[in-house]
């Protein structure tokens, strides 16, 4: 069992997760996204995050549109889709069950 | 001082320093390299691009106008080098692959292992040890292996060539890791085969249910299109399968003719002429060119031009082979030019060589000999085939090489000899009362004077004792002359009221002599005939009519 595996298996689906959370509230570009995760100390490097919003585009959660800046390339602002929006929510759901299981277990341990 | 390059990223100039672009331009390939399978790579290099010219124009001012190593070094820290990314995205595409297979789309194996050489375990090039790393073996036993197959004609050495070429190098990480991919082995394969055959099987059970299912025949529509769609895949997927048996096949058929192509040209006694049934005849390549290839055209270039044009397509069959079967992608162009640019080069020697040869039998021309004969006191000449170079036991070593070519055969005598066959005789009416031999001796050159030189240079000997002529079976041309057609005519002329006696052993070298019983060769030996006025006779020939052939003068068939 590789530690490192079990790590970046654990992330993904949190990955997935937190960025349609953060695309729930507003729509946003992918530096917006990057440096809101960057705060929250989930992504180490900012090129995880391009394949990531690729697949979840591909599997039709996210959809985007392209708006001019004035300081650069045009960007791609990315919107949950309504499908997205209902992935969302099943994942909120499973998210919280998951962390009562896991806090219930967990804390079995210790006691 | 630096020199800048202009560089335009996502529709944005910059203006970059030559070794911040290499570094940069290496990062964005190293990048691309690794997401070449995945879907939508350009929409990923190109996000990532544009995320790259934005970072950077925050970079340059209209003071700092060019972008500098440290920008560049910056950026990639921020974006994560090819490792990190590397890293995160093989369990991200082993995921997505998952997600995809429980969708039941996707026909992948997950964590699929690719073949790739390793630089980091390498002897030559590394082939030994990524073919035993896919397969999980001990690299020094295909080590061991090749080493002695470089001493079978070199096959080894050509098979490492080409794998050496076809199988790319890991050079990231990725593709490191790749190297290392799941197991392939009987039972992953096995595994593998399964699970489509799994997914075949559910297809067509909800295709059945989807069919019979009363409520959803308003779905007709759409459920032939899936049925088109699952026609498709299905057939790709049988052509999946069919195709790597065939690479297989290809590859293994590859491999074999191109040891016998290596053999033929290098062994010895390797090509076999069927002579007589049952008896063949061995002589190698390089004796049959040396006997024919003109003087100034050395034997190396013919077997160079032959191993470029048979060679460089078994090749590529091994080569393709190799490719389908590995799935490997990678294009290496430098390779296939330099191998069209061989073919032709191959073509073009074999046809140069050709048109040298052909040259060389353009012209014709004889040369006209008359051999002396001692006349018979009798007045019969008795005619025999010295036949010493057929039956003796040193010849018969020799008859090995002894071939036909169209109407002529060929004994190797030597190195300096050729023996040619056979002569042909002719018997006419002399116009003296002597009997006279003539050898009409004929030879192809590139030009007169050569053809008659050649035709001169052709040694043919007959030997009397007595009445007893006997003919040589063979001429002999000397080896420098090569063989250029070369052909002996005999003209025997009988003066009239005199007898020849053809031996059994004649058949071999007469040839359609005119005689008045109209008897067939084979019918004309073992008798005797006498020169009259009306033609050749024969004296002895009761029971020739049993050939069949009515005698035009004679009576019909005596009644018995």
């Amino acid at each position: 069992m590789n530690i490192e595996n079990t790590k970046a298996q654990m992330k993904k689906g949190i990955l997935e997760f937190c960025i349609l959370s953060i695309l729930s509230h507003e729509d946003h570009y992918p530096s917006e996204i990057i440096s809101k995760m960057k705060d929250a100390k989930l992504l180490v490097v900012e090129g995880t995050l391009y394949p990531l919003l690729m697949r979840l585009k591909n599997d039709g959660l996210l959809s985007y549109r392209w708006e001019e800046s004035t300081s650069g390339p045009p960007r791609k602002y990315y919107k949950l889709t309504p499908p997205g929006e209902q992935f969302l929510k099943e994942l909120e759901t499973t998210w919280t069950e998951l962390v009562d299981a896991v806090n219930r277990t967990t804390q079995k341990k210790l006691s | 001082m630096k020199r800048t390059i202009t560089m335009n990223l996502s529709g944005i100039v910059f203006h970059i320093e030559e070794d911040a672009y290499e570094k940069l331009n290496q990062y964005l390939q190293t990048i691309k390299s690794y997401f070449k399978d995945a879907e939508g790579c350009d929409e990923i290099m190109n996000d990532i691009e544009s995320r790259i010219a934005e970072m950077l124009q925050g970079k340059v001012s209209n003071t700092k106008q060019a972008v500098i190593m440290a920008d560049v070094q910056n950026v990639i820290s921020v974006m994560g080098s090819p490792e990190e990314f590397a890293g995160d995205n093989a369990s991200g595409k082993d995921s997505a692959e998952k997600q995809r297979n429980n969708n039941s789309s996707s026909y992948a194996h997950t964590g699929r292992r690719r073949i790739f050489r390793d630089p980091d375990n390498r002897i030559i090039g590394g082939v030994c040890s990524c073919i035993a790393n896919y397969f999980d073996f001990d690299p020094i036993w295909l080590r061991a292996a090749f080493a002695i197959s470089f001493f079978a004609f070199g096959t080894g050495f050509l098979l490492y060539f080409v794998l050496l070429i076809i199988i790319p190098k890991a050079t990231t990480t990725a593709e490191k890791l790749e190297m290392r991919g799941e197991k392939v082995d009987v039972n992953n394969i096995g595994k593998a085969v399964n699970e489509e055959f799994q997914e075949f099987k559910k297809k067509m059970n909800d295709l059945g249910k989807e069919m019979q299912s009363p409520e959803n025949k308003e779905r007709i529509r759409s459920t032939a299109q899936k049925t088109g769609d699952f026609i498709k895949e299905l057939l790709y997927r049988f052509f999946k399968i069919v195709g790597k048996a065939a690479a297989f096949i290809l590859i293994f058929l590859g491999i074999v003719l191109t040891v016998a192509l290596l053999a033929t040209l290098f062994g010895r006694g390797t090509i076999s002429v069927f002579d007589t049934p049952g008896n063949n005849i061995r002589f190698s390549l390089y004796e049959l060119s040396a006997a024919i290839l003109p003087a100034d055209l050395p034997v190396q270039l013919l077997v160079t031009g032959l191993i470029l044009f048979i060679g460089i397509p078994l090749l590529s069959m091994i080569y393709g082979g190799i490719r389908f079967l590995f799935g490997i992608k990678q294009k290496n162009r430098i390779v296939k030019y330099s191998a069209n640019l061989l073919w032709l080069l191959g073509l073009g020697i074999l046809v140069y060589v050709g048109i040298q040869l052909g040259s060389d039998f353009s012209e014709q021309a004889s040369n006209r000999q008359t051999i002396s004969v001692i006349q018979p006191k009798g007045n019969t000449l008795y005619l025999d085939l010295n036949v010493a170079p057929k039956n003796d036991e040193e010849v018969s070593y020799r008859h090995r090489h002894k071939i036909h070519f169209g109407g002529w055969t060929v004994v190797s005598k030597d190195e300096n000899k050729f023996l040619l066959g056979y002569p042909t005789l002719d018997i006419i009416q002399s116009t003296s009362d002597n009997f006279e031999l003539v050898a009409i001796k004929t030879a192809n050159g590139f030009d007169k004077k050569e053809a008659a030189y050649r035709a001169k240079n052709i040694d043919y000997i007959i030997t009397q004792t007595d009445s007893l002529i006997e003919f040589n079976s063979f001429f002999d041309i000397s080896a420098t002359d090569k063989l250029r057609a070369q052909d002996v005519r005999l003209l025997l002329k009988v003066p009239a009221g005199k007898s020849i006696f053809l031996s059994k052993r004649m058949e071999d070298i007469i040839f359609d002599i005119d005689n008045v019983n109209d008897a067939l060769d084979s019918d004309m030996v073992n008798r005797k005939w006498m020169m009259t006025k009306r033609g050749l006779e024969c004296v002895d020939c009761d029971g020739l009519e049993n050939a069949g052939i009515p005698l035009p003068p004679a009576p019909p068939a005596k009644p018995e």
